[in-house]
């Protein structure tokens, strides 16, 4: 029979070469260039995001931002399109959450559970303009809310 | 058919994998295919949450009953089966934290107690819990079980140490790849097989899962930056290679056989 102990090794050796690259990654300034949020999720760079945005989750005016556009298309009554423009948003928030999520999650909940009201007003059967455009508030609230927090 | 109990072949009637490297990495990668996919389906593509977390159980129920009906080891089922339990057991624990608002510290260690009373009667029963050997029935419906189980324990307890100790990916990479590397020094050093094996089997799941966000996250948020895409391509490709070398190897070895 094989040795079934070798496995340790590789799965040792591989995260310790992809924190290398990763430790490398973040070395480079060109990196920090995007939203200008702190680097690596550690502790130590909650602080710095903390300093530079004012949120415990870091940097959020991308994903504040497509709320706001979402808000303003219910608000001219075009709940089809504010449907579609709030896929943009789901789909940010979910790819983003391994990342965000450490830094606070009791935040990250907070914002989740709004941006899921939110999907669910807007792809309710019928949905209605009053629901919605609640929900977008609250939404908007609930961003505004983190930005105090620090 | 053979029926000699005295010369079984090697891997005859045995349902599972050697544990050898490969199965480690394809146990490991499996774990952050089967998130992506799931999350692409209910997410880019729209599925929702609902239909995706039944589509999945229906899968492998499928895959689970062609597993549990297969007369030996067929690599391509096996691990069908596993990327599936994969899936299903962290929507369990999803479903759970997200739906039900069950806390992480009660979900860790209600599935630890379910999977302690799984080996409990596991093991009244058959007397052994060798992770070798599973050629009955019984055998295999606690191996799966078990399974499931270490899966739905790996995502709890992964997002437990997410949440609490605020530990992100890179950190939890390195974390849970150094429990990893301990309980691989633990067996060495003559620590017992059968709980060395399920000790990792649980460790391997948060640590494919850091693995998979260190390797998807952007690197604003200290990720390589590779996309879920590439990523699970990349993953599925391995796992696709690796499943089929096995699966070319064991039929070459049968076809050998029968021609002895």
């Amino acid at each position: 029979m094989r040795k079934p102990y070798q496995f340790a090794l590789p799965v040792v050796g591989l995260s310790a070469f992809l924190l290398l690259g990763q430790v490398a990654g973040c070395s480079k300034p060109a990196d920090q260039s995007g939203m200008g949020t702190a680097p690596a999720p550690s502790s130590t760079a909650d602080q710095t995001s903390q300093a530079n945005a004012g949120s415990r989750l870091g940097d959020l005016s991308a994903f504040r931002a497509i709320a706001t556009d979402v808000a303003g298309i219910v608000d001219e009554g075009d709940l089809p399109a504010a449907k579609a423009r709030i896929k943009d948003l789901e789909l940010a928030w979910d790819s983003a959450e391994a990342g965000l999520k450490p830094r606070a999650a009791d935040d990250w909940h907070a914002l989740d559970k709004a941006i899921d009201k939110a999907l669910a007003a807007l792809r309710a059967n019928a949905p209605t303009q009053t629901d919605c455009k609640a929900a977008m508030t609250d939404l908007l609230k609930a961003f505004d809310s983190l930005k105090g927090k620090s | 058919m053979k029926a000699s109990s005295a010369a079984r072949p090697a891997g005859w009637l045995n349902k599972v994998p050697e544990i050898a490297l490969s199965f480690w990495i394809v146990k490991i990668m499996s774990t952050t295919v089967g998130e992506t996919g799931a999350d692409f389906l209910a997410i880019n593509a729209g599925w929702g949450q609902g239909i995706t977390c039944t589509v999945m159980a229906a899968l492998l129920a499928i895959a689970l009953f062609t597993q549990l009906h297969t007369r030996r080891y067929t690599p391509w089922i096996y691990w069908l089966t596993v990327v599936l339990v994969s899936v299903v057991g962290t929507q369990i624990t999803d479903l759970l934290t997200d739906g039900l608002g069950i806390s992480l510290y009660l979900s860790t260690f209600v599935f630890a107690a379910i999977l302690a009373a799984i080996f409990v009667v596991w093991y009244r029963l058959e007397h052994t819990l060798s992770i070798h050997d599973i050629a009955t029935p019984r055998r295999e419906f606690f191996y799966w079980a078990a399974i499931l189980c270490t899966f739905a324990l790996g995502t709890a307890a992964g997002d437990l140490a997410t949440e609490a100790l605020g530990l992100g990916f890179t950190w939890g990479a390195i974390s849970f790849g150094a429990l990893i590397g301990i309980t691989c020094a633990a067996w060495r050093l003559g620590g017992n097989t059968v709980l060395t094996f399920w000790i990792a089997y649980i460790l391997t799941r948060p640590f494919g899962a850091a693995l998979g966000d260190l390797l998807t996250q952007a690197k604003i948020y200290g990720g390589l930056g590779f996309g879920a895409l590439s990523t699970s391509a990349l993953f599925l490709s391995v796992i696709v290679l690796l499943v089929g070398i096995a699966q070319l190897t064991l039929d070459g070895d049968e076809y050998a056989q029968a021609n002895e």
